[in-house]
């Protein structure tokens, strides 16, 4: 009995291929003409809270009590950056003093790292933010260079440095 | 049989049937509906530096892509910012308390910002400013990792 039911399965029942390749390559052929690969994007993540109106503020120390070192409060370090009409880079300045004048070239980006450097380099530096001051005509494209050389310095902690804002410059 | 009789040659069709399911099966896994929610159009700034980012929240980041005059642009249809940043924010804000979430005014969830590279900053500044006015804190900014395009 067992016999002759494995004889007839073996004959089997046989399945119509023909109609599901067309439709498994149909399938395919949507996917193929579909397929975009998706483009390779980075992001860089920060920290904003809402902006406060901006006061000059005159650097203070803080006395620690029984008459102990004194020790600064930390701040932020602000670049002053202004543009042309075309929305590239014309200056930059760190606080008072101009550091980089024309367009942002890569050896231009480098003279901004360095002067950053030797600031965040100090072992008790009182920065731990950066702020930047734009002028309402740069170009998007242009701030995120500068954005890249601050986000590249590091604390004293040895992370890098994230709090980094940007407001609009007062004209 | 058939061979025999002369009916034609009736060939295997299971091996390509499964080279096919399987060439499907790659497309279904790497197909990225996501990707829909980003605008092609737009011309990221370039950043060596840019990491891909690692978000494990349980709300979907918003995403905004920002033209050149400064609009947001859903499925290529401009908004103004204030427009569809605040629908979305209500939304999330809807959602976080039907969670029974507390927000304390702040949103849990970051902004990608995918601004075109020529986008004058007084125009990026202001959708930052329209988003920060709703709640969101975080945010994200894009930029492509590789070399610029010339």
């Amino acid at each position: 009995m067992g016999r002759r039911r494995r004889h007839k399965t073996k004959k089997g029942v046989e399945l119509n291929l023909a109609a599901m390749l067309d439709m498994a390559f149909q399938l395919l052929t949507f996917f193929i003409l579909t397929f975009k690969p998706a483009p390779v994007e980075g992001h860089l993540a920060l920290n904003m809270p809402p902006p406060v109106p901006q006061t000059k503020v005159e650097r203070s120390e803080n006395v620690v009590e029984g008459g102990g070192p004194s020790i600064q409060q930390s701040e932020a370090l602000h670049l002053f950056v202004n543009a042309n009409d075309l929305g590239d880079v014309e200056q930059v300045k760190l606080e008072n003093s101009v550091i980089a004048s024309g367009q942002l070239t890569d050896p231009m980006k480098q003279v901004i790292n360095r002067r950053l450097k030797s600031l965040f380099d100090l072992q008790r530096t009182p920065f731990d933010r950066i702020q930047i001051e734009v002028d309402r005509r740069l170009r998007y494209e242009e701030l995120m260079k500068l954005i890249e050389v601050c986000s590249k310095q590091k604390l004293p902690d040895g992370s890098f440095m994230t709090k980094i804002s940007f407001v609009e410059m007062e004209r | 049989m058939s061979a025999n009789s002369g009916e034609g040659a009736e060939p295997n069709l299971t091996p390509i049937l499964d080279m096919v399911f399987q060439l499907i099966t790659f497309f279904m896994l790497v197909i990225n509906f996501k990707g829909a929610s980003l605008d092609q159009s737009l011309q990221l700034p370039v950043m060596g530096s840019a990491r891909p980012l690692e978000w494990k929240g349980e709300h979907e980041p918003l995403i905004l892509n920002v033209d050149l005059e400064g609009r947001v642009k859903v499925n290529g249809v401009p908004f103004a910012a204030e427009k569809y940043v605040s629908s979305e924010a209500r939304e999330l804000k809807d959602k976080l308390r039907a969670a029974g979430e507390k927000t304390d005014g702040e949103l849990p969830v970051p902004v990608i910002l995918r601004a075109d590279k020529g986008v004058r900053f007084h125009l990026m500044n202001h959708v930052i400013k329209v988003c920060q006015d709703q709640g969101y804190r975080q945010f994200s900014l894009s930029a492509m990792t590789g070399k610029e395009e010339k």
